[in-house]
């Protein structure tokens, strides 16, 4: 089968959804089908030019496709008889993001204008989709709320398995991923202050703004943690960020109130390592259970320090909890191989 | 620099125009520039066109320092560094209108259809800092029809240094797809008149199992089996480069090209004469007769007297051989020339 995923771009910027939307297509052509991505260009700033960002995706004529898997607003505008969607996120500003008073919207009519022709054409491009998938609870949880469409939950897979086999442990506990205020690795390195002296850390990532590694190196400096914090502030090669993660004893992640697992969580489980989160990092906590698959401290550096020292005073226990991480992420049958059928069916 | 190659696609056939974008994206990347490839879906039927130039025309792509536009009509997209590598009109439009390729009426509202659609070219054309196109051809077409002055540049093969030669034996190869405006049955048939040894090799993919068919009969009919070999068949480069590298001299003939054809240009990397017919279209920008090949009459007795001549005399082949090198050089065609004129 021919099947076309397509996504958004912001031309020059590789992201989450890039990255799935590539899996997805070499996942398709693993399982026997032609696949490309199409990228469509999109431009939501000022928000004045959303109307015609939406009629341009309306506009385009496919054919020689015999299915479209489409990602985003507004891909999932493209005209297709056969078409699925696997929803990661629909246009925010317009639902959730302005009930929470964050919006690019304009305020009064015109805003309101705004907000019911994305909601019109949203419905009208849900009802004609074949069949609707979300990423996580909480998407499927708003398209019900706010476009009263039923969707099924599909979670993302990890992208390449195989990378991470986990591995021997050097004794650090390491926090990977994008580093920016609302996944706190600040709060790890004051746990850092109050944990005993054997407990090291790595945070490696990068950056969403100069300031965000500023606070985390001027921290570590204050703290007086730099013989036990790594910091590796950048845009890492994936060989490198698995390297981390399988010879982690431990893997922190405590994001503040996230929709989904996270592919932090999905490959440090991959690789059987315990988990340390925080009980108000919202989707990880389907994964993390306190003493099965890791701890989950309360969201303040003391709670998080014991959560830190206990990695290290039973090493046995940790490799334990661990090796259940991995059992539990499997038991939830996320693969790509079922993903692929499953969009398909 | 920031770069967007804009170009249209259908999804799932790949090659032709998709390799010149791909191609100079890899050159761009290894100069250090940042580069986004584009393909947006374009269907040529004339009640499409209008709204799918409209959603080309709201695409925002202010992020880029310059756009490098190909397929039609990516020529329409909007940006304040518009380059334009234009490789052919929508043709049914064009050069094609008198012709039964055409493909709809020639009525009230498609003559409509075509003068609004030479006017929003000629305006999407006149946008652009400088236009280059594939052929002298092409250029031609754009003054006749909208009156735009442009600049021939034309497209390099991948990695020309995996052509070289390594010999000349008695060979005449023909690559390219094996499809009935290729012509194969036309160096078959001046095959059957040669007087000497020389040889052919025909090979290439097919999309047309009847012409293979044929092939392979009149092959037998004409007792060409052991002077001929036929290999329908997908050639990878390394096969291609060892085929040009060690034959007597190339032959590409296919009826009226807008582009001199990346076979004729991969011949003379490894330094072979080429045998191309008079009507052949753009091949003849590259190939001048008795100095790097020989533009015959398409008639089997000119082409098999071209063949016998390059067997007999194969001073007279190395000597077209090395004038075949030094023709790219004159031309320019070289990634070289093409960044530098694309990035001026």
């Amino acid at each position: 089968m021919k099947v076309l995923i397509v996504n958004n771009m912001a031309p020059f910027v590789w992201g989450g959804a890039e990255e799935l939307a590539e899996n997805l297509r070499k996942n398709l052509v693993l399982a026997g089908h032609d696949s490309e991505v199409l990228r469509i260009p999109f431009q939501w700033e000022p928000a004045a030019v959303i109307p015609s960002q939406m009629m341009m995706v309306r506009a385009l004529e496919l054919f020689n496709v015999d299915k479209v898997i489409a990602l985003k607003f507004p891909a999932f505008y493209i005209r297709h008889p056969d078409k699925t969607l696997w929803l990661l996120h629909q246009y925010r500003q317009a639902y959730d993001l302005f009930d929470a008073g964050q919006t690019n919207l304009p305020p009064g009519s015109e805003g309101d204008d705004l907000r019911s022709l994305i909601r019109n054409a949203d419905n009208e491009a849900f009802a004609e989709s074949t069949r609707i998938f979300t990423n996580s609870e909480v998407t499927r949880g708003r398209l019900n709320h706010y476009n009263g469409f039923e969707a099924t939950v599909l979670l993302p897979p990890v992208n390449d398995p195989g990378m991470f086999p986990g591995g021997p442990s050097d004794d650090y506990i390491f926090a990977g991923g994008r580093i920016n205020g609302m996944k706190r690795q600040h709060l790890l390195l004051d746990a850092m202050a109050h944990a005993s002296a054997s407990v090291r850390l790595v945070i490696a990532g990068p950056p969403d703004a100069p300031a965000d590694a500023a606070q985390l190196r001027a921290a570590v400096e204050r703290l007086g943690l730099t013989d036990r914090v790594k910091l590796d502030i950048r845009f890492l090669p994936r060989e490198t960020y698995a390297e981390y993660v399988n010879h982690a004893a431990a893997v922190a992640y405590l994001p503040f109130d996230e929709d989904s697992l996270g592919y932090v969580a999905m490959e440090a489980a991959t690789a059987a390592k315990a988990l340390i989160t925080t009980t108000d990092s919202g989707g990880i906590l389907g994964l993390v259970k306190e003493g099965e698959t890791g701890w989950v401290a309360e969201p303040d550096a003391k709670s998080l320090a014991e959560a830190m020292n206990a990695v290290y005073t039973d090493k046995a226990r940790t490799q334990k909890l661990g090796e259940q991480a991995r059992e539990r992420w499997d038991s939830f049958g996320i693969s790509w191989p079922k993903t692929v059928e499953t969009l398909l069916s | 620099m920031k770069i967007a190659l804009v170009s249209t696609f259908v999804p799932f056939i790949y090659g032709g125009a998709r390799n010149i974008v791909e191609w100079l994206q890899v050159l761009l990347e290894q100069e250090g520039h940042q580069v986004e490839r584009i393909y947006l879906p374009e269907r040529d039927a004339p009640d499409l066109l209008f709204q799918q130039m409209a959603a080309f025309r709201w695409i925002d792509l202010s992020s880029a320092d310059r756009v490098i536009c190909f397929r039609p009509q990516a020529h329409v997209i909007q940006h304040p560094h518009k380059i334009l590598w234009f490789i052919h009109h929508i043709r049914a439009f064009y050069d094609l209108w008198d012709t039964r390729y055409r493909g709809f009426p020639d009525d009230e509202k498609h003559r409509a259809l075509r003068s609004t659609l030479r006017e929003v070219d000629t305006a999407a054309l006149r946008e652009a800092k400088h236009v280059f196109t594939n052929s002298k051809v092409v250029s031609q077409r754009l003054a006749h029809y909208n009156g735009v002055e442009s600049e021939v540049l034309y497209p390099p093969v991948f990695q020309p240094e995996r052509f070289v030669c390594t010999g000349y034996n008695d060979e005449i190869v023909c690559i390219c797809r094996v499809e009935h405006h290729k012509r194969q049955h036309l160096l078959l048939e001046a095959m059957a008149l040669t007087k000497t040894s020389v040889r052919l090799r025909l090979c290439g993919s097919s999309t047309d199992p009847d012409y293979r068919v044929a092939l392979e009969r009149r092959i037998d009919d004409l007792g060409l089996r052991n002077k001929v070999t036929l290999e329908c068949r997908w050639i990878d480069e390394e096969e291609k480069a060892a085929y040009f590298g060690a034959c007597l001299a190339a032959a590409y003939l296919p009826v009226d090209e807008d582009s001199y054809g990346y076979p004729s240009v991969e011949a003379s990397h490894a330094s072979k004469a080429i045998i191309s017919t008079s009507d052949s279209g753009g091949v003849l920008e590259l190939v001048q007769d008795g100095v790097n090949g020989f533009i015959s009459e398409p008639t089997p007795q000119a082409l098999a007297e071209c063949m016998d001549r390059l067997y007999t005399d194969k001073a007279l082949a190395m000597t077209m051989g090395a004038n075949a090198l030094a023709r790219l050089k004159e031309m320019q065609i070289s990634w070289s020339h093409v960044l530098q004129r694309l990035l001026a």
